[in-house]
């Protein structure tokens, strides 16, 4: 039950990386969807955890 | 633009009247429940996010500030990723509590009403400008199309549709347990519109203005420009408070709160729109940049915020159409969604504190009319906002407006959820101080142009400037100010026991440790009676009714533990209904608890334990480790072979294991969070005098149950240390039967006693036998005598010692009888030896003609010695004999089963005195007149059977005060056992 410490990890770390990350995105050029990509990725992510993880909690 | 106002308010209405038609279907049960609470049917309830500026808007809001706009699908996306761990805790609690809002949600955490009052009053003022908002796209979207300007009424009618459906389909219930299927289904099907229409606009210039990717391509190189408006205002510092207003929007936006928690129809759905909802929003996020470039492309002439409409319109009727209703259903969702979310919020902290229904008043339907007086209420203020300054401003300038105001509830969230130490004074402090920032330097210079807070602009070394272009410093400067205050105040300013027992139940990760008081109601009929005060009698009985069902415990429980639940579960219920606040009030007023010193309450036990199990699955680690350690122990002590009963320290019981159940015949379920006094008789008195008093152990202790004799032995012991460690927690008793014991026991010692008298009637025997055989000899001698006095004297002496020879015979047979096994153990066959018993009876020529009826069937066999067996029946047989008087015959009769002959001697004679019968098989012990028996008989008997590993009962009388029943068990003989033995 670290939950929260996870989550103020997980703020904190997005936080600080995120000069690098707009930063990224910017440089992108004609590759404008790059961003969304990375979004898809996360849907992914997000997908294959809920699939993976049983979430009895409900 | 080719489209007149009255085409265009009739597509309205035609898209409303679809809206009132799915609601309708749905409600009227015509779609199936699976379907309706399908998780996409939830995720795309979510959809309601997308407001008309998500579809108008964020396009306008791409070409002034680039790639900020994804801020707004990308934030409440990364809210609902981290769905698991930020928003099933709310679930959680806005489920288990029956909370409807965050003022719901604040109210119940901080236990005040002023804390619900307030949060309404600054979510009210922050949802204006976006409610407004709505209204404005509609109507200018019908600017856009019509060409011509928007007659002030077309908005109001719109209002009123709005407000019509959502009295209709989203207050038609009271409380928050009951879900609005059909307006969750509507809003699903209008975010399904959206995303079609907002698509096909997207696809339109995708492939009718650049003839598809590569097209796009090939223009953005030829037009490098586009991309760096797109890039360049991500360097400007305004995309941290953007995606933190837009992430914190899923829970502090009250149409996001509504469709989420209230009206969440399956928890489990919200896994699903953990990415479900941020791939809808990342379908409606891309379209914006290849509307945006299409619009400016083909040059469309209306305003950025319009170019949705523009470029549609640009292709042909139809596509506008498809943008206008796209508008309509970002627009009308929100408005329905929010109005229903702020009328509960209302409701529940503005109306109800200050004025509740009469007790003879039907409360639900109150309520339902208060609510939907309280809808058209909000819209019209809504209208009135927009007719006054709304209309006036940009949807970026009133979008901004409100984002701001609602970040104002994160650190009352962010506190609520993760820090128990928060408390009212520090939430209403930050509250005031963020909300006053925000009034001042936002709201009142976009309503009031060219007034500037300018003491709060120098501190912040901002210059003088338009309020859109500084609101995200503003934002996090009132949020920073806001979260400052509300620590420092809530560090310094005390929490009230009830704030932090909410505390504890709110936050993430904590369990509720809940004391046990006593409440004055002592069962349902007084929880009714009370109340009935404030509800009136029929609602108090229907939702006592609808909380025990809840509960599953009947209307006969008198538990206190049972009845502290239902407590608790009336406050959750009411809560759904009034509001926490007046629901907690109201239970306080109207259930209390009796007055007791902090020393007598303790902790409810099996309620942390209920609990623990709920959150079995959320526990990993060492916390998953040591509940797997409680759960042994506990099932240790469960399932101990002795009985177990753990008191509390006011005597309520705690525990009460299986063996407890097996030995009262009652109930652990029955018997847990109940006392002492409500166990049945013998029990109560029993454990009340030995929980009372001051000896720990009763080595033995007789009790009568259901008629029979029960020997227990009882243990108790205190338990040191409660959970809170300060106090005694109470003591437990252990009980163990100990009747087997008890019996074997007794019949230990009468063996015991039998192999006594044994040895003593061998030693007598002896002793006396040889006295007797001279005497008799010598009386022989005398006899034959010619003094005929003398021989009459000697015959009797030679009578005498018959007697006494017979006697010390008896002894002789007595006392080589116990002790020993059977010399012989062969088949026995049961109805031959009765048989030849009964015919050694006969030859007896001094005994009286007695009529024996041998039932026992031929073939039935029984393992032993044939002439001890023989002895058996002719010892008993003559007692029958002795006893009757009359010419009913001595019935004997035999049964098997698979392992034990039983074998009766039934007479129909003056039976056995009930004092006699305990001792019946004791050596000595007769009913026959003085000379008539030695008493000898039943108890060789008695030593042969045992000898036989059998058993031999007695009972008398059977029939009419009368007769006698011998019943022998022995073993019965069969091959396969023989072989084996």
């Amino acid at each position: 039950m670290y939950t929260d410490r996870l989550l103020i990890i997980f703020i904190l770390g997005t936080y600080l990386l995120s000069p690098v990350i707009i930063e990224w995105w910017s440089d992108g050029g004609q590759a404008w969807f790059r961003p969304f990509l990375v979004w898809l990725f996360l849907i992914g992510l997000s997908y294959w955890i809920a699939r993976s993880r049983d979430f009895d909690g409900f | 633009m080719g489209f007149s106002f009255y085409q265009l308010f009739a597509i309205a209405v035609g898209y409303l009247l679809f809206l009132f038609l799915v609601a309708w279907i749905t409600d009227r049960g015509y779609l199936p429940a699976r379907l309706v609470r399908h998780p996409v049917v939830y995720v795309l309830s979510l959809g309601v996010f997308c407001s008309a500026w998500a579809i108008y808007g964020s396009v306008g809001y791409a070409h002034q500030y680039g790639y900020n706009y994804v801020a707004y699908f990308l934030g409440i996306s990364g809210a609902f990723l981290l769905a698991p761990i930020l928003l099933a805790p709310i679930l959680r609690l806005t489920t288990t509590y029956q909370l409807g809002s965050l003022a719901d949600l604040f109210a119940f955490r901080f236990r005040s009403r002023a804390a619900g009052a307030l949060t309404t009053l600054i979510m009210l003022a922050s949802m204006l400008p976006l409610l407004s908002l709505q209204i404005k796209a509609v109507a200018e979207s019908m600017e856009v199309l019509s060409g011509a300007p928007e007659p002030m009424n077309i908005a109001a009618w719109f209002c009123g549709l709005i407000t019509l459906f959502a009295i209709l389909f989203g207050a038609r219930h009271a409380t928050a347990r009951e879900k609005h299927e059909g307006l969750v289904v509507a809003i699903a099907t209008e975010s399904l519109i959206k995303l079609l229409a907002f698509g096909a606009v997207a696809l339109i210039g995708l492939f009718d203005v650049f003839d598809g990717p590569a097209g796009l391509s090939a223009w953005l190189e030829q037009h490098p420009e586009m991309l760096a408006r797109l890039y360049f205002p991500l360097q400007d510092g305004t995309w941290h408070s953007l995606v933190l207003a837009f992430f914190v929007s899923a829970v502090v936006m009250p149409h996001m709160f509504y469709m989420a928690f209230t009206e969440n129809l399956n928890p489990r759905a919200l896994i699903t729109a953990s990415w479900g909802l941020p791939l809808l929003l990342l379908g409606m996020a891309i379209c914006v940049p290849i509307i945006l470039w299409a619009a400016l492309h083909e040059q469309v002439a209306t305003p950025a915020d319009y170019f949705t409409l523009g470029l549609s319109h640009n292709f042909g009727g139809n596509g506008a159409v498809l943008a206008y209703i796209a508008g309509l259903a970002g627009a009308s969702g929100m408005l329905i969604v929010a109005t229903l979310a702020l009328s509960a919020m209302c409701l529940h902290h503005f109306v109800l504190p200050l004025r509740r229904p009469q007790p003879g008043e039907d409360l639900y339907q109150w309520l339902l009319w208060a609510r939907r007086i309280l809808i058209g209420v909000i819209l019209a203020l809504a209208y009135v906002f927009y007719a006054w300054t709304g209309h006036r401003h940009t949807l970026t300038e009133l979008g901004v407006l409100s984002f701001v105001a609602t970040l104002q509830f994160v650190p009352g969230l962010v506190g609520t959820l993760f820090w128990p130490m928060a408390n009212r004074f520090g939430l209403f402090a930050g509250l005031m101080v963020g909300f006053t920032i925000w009034m001042l330097t936002l709201v009142i210079p976009t309503i009031t142009p060219g007034w500037q807070f300018t003491p709060l602009l120098e501190l912040l070394d901002i210059r003088f400037a338009d309020p859109a272009s500084i609101w995200h410093t503003i934002a996090l400067f009132s949020v920073g100010a806001n979260g400052v205050v509300f620590v420092l105040v809530s560090l310094f300013t005390p929490t009230s026991p009830a704030e932090q027992g909410a505390a504890e139940a709110c936050a993430v990760d904590s369990l509720r440790r809940p004391y046990r008081w006593e409440l004055e109601a002592n069962d349902v009929d007084d929880f009714i009676q009370s109340l009935g005060d404030p509800l009136g009698a029929v609602t108090a009985q229907r939702e006592v009714d609808l909380a025990l069902r809840d509960l599953n415990l009947s209307r006969s429980e008198t538990r206190p533990y049972a009845l502290r639940r239902l407590r608790d579960q009336l406050e959750t219920n009411l809560s759904g209904l009034l509001g926490p606040s007046v629901a907690h009030q109201m239970v306080d007023d109207h259930l209390p608890y009796k007055p007791q010193g902090e020393e007598e309450t303790s902790e409810d036990i099996q309620f942390i334990e209920s609990r623990l199990e709920q959150y079995r699955n959320r526990l990993s680690g060492l916390a998953a480790e040591l509940d797997s350690l409680r759960r042994f122990h506990r099932q240790t002590l469960l399932e101990l072979p002795m009985g177990v009963v753990s008191l509390g320290q006011d005597g309520e019981i705690i525990g009460w294991n299986l063996a407890m159940e097996t030995l009262t015949g009652i109930s652990g379920r029955r018997m847990v969070g109940s006392r002492l006094a409500n166990l049945p008789q013998p029990w109560r008195a029993l454990f009340l005098e030995f929980a009372m008093g001051d000896i720990s152990r009763i080595p033995q202790q007789q009790i009568q149950v259901d008629g029979e004799s029960r020997w227990l032995s009882l243990h108790k012991s205190v338990i040191h240390g409660s959970l809170d460690g300060e106090r005694d927690a109470g003591q437990v008793i252990v009980v163990e039967d100990i009747t087997d014991l008890r019996a074997l026991e007794s019949r230990l010692a009468h063996n015991e006693r039998l192999a006594s008298i044994g040895r003593l009637a061998a030693g007598v025997a002896h002793e006396i036998g040889n006295p007797v055989t001279a005497i008799a000899c010598l009386t022989q001698n005398l006899a034959h005598g010619s003094d005929e006095e003398l021989n009459q004297n000697a015959d009797q002496i030679l009578a005498q010692t018959r007697r006494i020879s017979r006697i010390v015979e008896s002894l002789v047979t007595f006392s080589h009888s116990g002790g020993h096994s059977p010399s012989e153990e062969v088949p026995v066959a049961v109805h031959d030896v009765a048989d030849e018993a009964i015919a050694l009876l006969r030859l007896d020529p001094d005994r009286k003609q007695q009529a024996f009826d041998n039932g026992i069937a031929t073939g039935i066999e029984v393992r032993g010695d044939p002439q001890r067996l023989l002895q058996v029946f002719v010892n008993l047989l003559t007692n029958a004999s002795d006893a009757t008087d009359n010419s009913d015959p001595i019935c004997l009769q035999a049964s098997t089963d698979s392992d034990v002959v039983t074998i009766t001697v039934e007479d129909r004679g003056h039976g056995i005195r009930r004092e006699l019968q305990d001792t019946l098989f004791e050596p000595f012990v007769t009913s026959k007149p003085p000379g008539k028996g030695t008493g000898l008989g039943l108890a060789l008997v008695y030593s042969i059977i045992e000898d036989h590993h059998g058993s031999i009962q007695v009972d008398s009388p059977i029939v009419h005060d009368r007769g006698t029943r011998f019943t022998l068990k022995l073993p019965r003989y069969r091959q396969s056992t023989q072989v084996q033995s």
